[in-house]
């Protein structure tokens, strides 16, 4: 089995921060991803067959994101890209394939870096074509320049909103409606906390005001309540919510669209780090589970290091200071950043971390998820993708004596699936947490087992060494 | 309501186009798009039909995560279209359920 002294798992911000900082010590870096391209998805750049007079029309990130890997590239770290880790074997044993063969690395030190993915939330509808996420409509555009449809209606909370909003608008769609779930009094109870962060206030600014110019109707405290249409999307509904976000009856609105996006925010994924044994907390404010790390962002398993969206939705400022954190963590590791030289370089690094953290909380708490949001499913929703069980189903298993998320999969197939209950997983624990009258995090959440996803059983079957 | 092309006339020089064959039609795609751009940016929304209810299913998640835009390729089942990039003369089947591996070669 081949050894590598540090391996990063992920290229978007905090994995590609990871690795600059660790290279440019002298550490030879080993990153993987399974995205063709690097950048993950904050940092996400077109193909390199598409060419652009000026990088700076596609925008503040394509260009940051660019210079990252450019630097990454030039410092000669070692990329493996279009290959799935999909299994982490004896604390840091890293498995990964690509279409065709498997290989196993063990790795003296282990970043993690696997991101968020937006939070599913289930809702009547929501299986149809033409209903994508929030960061699905932004690779597309982002990373093709292809838009998702001609008129769309975009529901969910945060900023990413109006990005999303900005970049149909900017390429030719009509956005009929952005329904965004927090109140206006929410918002405001906020703002004045806002103002050290001026900048991103004025570039929303700018985009609502561009936006509404194109007749788009801004609602807050509105939640999406279904996408109607069949074979695909022809409209959508929503309605007034109250503050968590709990659907309000007789307020509904009708939109005729053919596109809905939704976008309530992202949760970490946690595969890989559960995998590799280290332990989470639940976090109620973060609306999920994150590692528990050190100061130098080291998990509770020894060399093995989470950092960015991965541990705790914070954004791409924060993943690219937790990302050089670990780089330096491993080059003092590795004995190649040593006694004071290090000290100095890691306490500038917390400094930076500690003034993001207050930026941080506005965020959480402008942005904070409302749980009523699992309540806009019915009883015939879909509530797994891939197996295609019912809200119904698994309630009748709660109602048999199901308590646990893994009690539930086992009765009703509900994330046993492909995404390996990466769709449905968060919803499920709200469903039984209500259904059952208890805290959500008793029910728990899905074990995850190798492969993490799915690879061929002929790449399985051809092990490189 | 037409979605003819989605491609966004921003200032970009896509890669040089290719044809891949889309359940046997051609399909005019740009050398680095993935096969789920080169399929919505012509309308093309569905990806497959669910195995249980049959029911049709196109791009979701986008990143790879939600496995929802599986199609076949080439004769091979389940290959995510979010994440695998056109190539010259690929044949690529929207899928029934769990994909049909009687159809490769």
């Amino acid at each position: 089995m081949r050894t590598a002294d540090c391996v990063v798992v992920g290229g978007g911000p905090a994995g590609l921060a990871a690795a600059r900082t660790a290279a440019r010590h002298g550490v030879r870096v080993l990153l993987l991803d399974e995205n063709p391209e690097l950048g993950g998805q904050y940092y996400r750049q077109m193909p390199a067959t598409f060419a652009t007079p000026d990088q700076a029309t596609l925008g503040k990130e394509s260009v940051e994101g660019r210079r990252l890997i450019d630097e990454v590239r030039a410092l000669g770290v070692e990329l493996r890209l279009d290959s799935i880790v999909w299994g982490i074997f004896d604390q840091r044993i890293v498995a990964l394939a690509t279409r065709e063969e498997t290989e196993r690395i063990a790795a003296r030190t282990l970043i993690l870096a696997p991101g968020a993915y937006d939070r599913p939330v289930p809702f009547p509808g929501w299986t149809l074509p033409g209903v994508i996420t929030a960061g699905g409509a932004q690779n597309l555009m982002k990373g093709y320049r292809v838009l998702p449809g001609r008129h769309v209606l975009i529901a969910g909370s945060g900023p990413l909103l109006l990005v999303v909003a900005h970049y149909l608008v900017s390429g030719g769609a009509h956005v009929a409606g952005i329904c965004e779930a927090s109140s206006m009094r929410q918002i405001w109870r906020y703002a004045h906390r806002m103002l050290p962060h001026l900048n991103f206030v004025q570039q929303g600014y700018r985009n609502r005001q561009e936006i509404k110019r194109g007749g788009t109707r801004f609602l807050t405290g509105h939640v999406i309540r279904r996408a109607v249409g069949g074979p695909e999307v022809t409209g959508a509904v929503v309605s007034r919510c109250d503050d968590e976000w709990r659907p309000v009856g007789g307020t509904e609105l009708h939109f005729d669209v053919d596109t809905v996006i939704v976008g309530y925010g992202f949760v970490s994924s946690l595969e890989l780090p559960r995998l590799a044994g280290c332990e989470h907390r639940y976090e109620p404010e973060l609306g999920g589970y994150v590692p528990i790390r050190s100061r130098e962002m080291e998990s509770t398993v020894p060399g093995v290091f989470i950092v960015g969206d991965g541990a705790g939705v914070a954004g791409s400022a924060v993943a690219l200071e937790e990302g050089h954190a670990a780089g330096l963590a491993v080059a003092n590791r590795l004995e190649r950043l040593l006694g004071r030289d290090y000290s100095r370089e890691a306490s500038r690094a917390r400094g930076r971390l500690l003034h993001l953290a207050g930026f941080r909380r506005v965020m959480d708490e402008l942005y904070r998820f409302g749980p009523g949001l699992y309540t806009l499913a019915e009883e015939q929703t879909t509530l797994c993708r891939c197996e295609e069980v019912a809200v119904a189903e698994a309630l009748e298993a709660v109602r048999d004596g199901a308590t646990h998320v893994n009690e539930v999969k086992a009765w009703t197939r509900v994330g046993m699936g492909r995404c390996q209950g990466r769709m449905c997983g968060p919803a499920l624990s709200h469903l039984i947490a209500r259904a059952t009258g208890k805290p959500v995090t008793e029910a728990g959440i899905f074990t995850p087992r190798p492969p993490a996803k799915p690879v061929p059983l002929a790449a399985l079957a051809h092990e490189t060494h | 309501m037409t979605l003819d092309d989605l491609r966004m006339a921003a200032a970009v020089e896509r890669g040089r186009t290719l044809s891949v064959l889309v359940d046997g039609q051609k399909l005019t795609a740009c050398e680095g798009e993935s096969i789920a751009a080169a399929l919505l940016a012509s309308g093309r929304r569905f990806t497959r039909w669910t195995a249980r209810t049959g029911e049709p299913r196109g791009y979701f998640c986008g990143m790879g995560v939600c496995q929802d835009c599986l199609v076949t390729v080439d004769g091979l089942p389940n290959v995510r279209a979010c994440m695998t990039p056109v190539r010259e003369g690929l044949r690529v089947e929207t899928q029934r359920g769990l994909g049909d591996w009687a159809v490769s070669q």
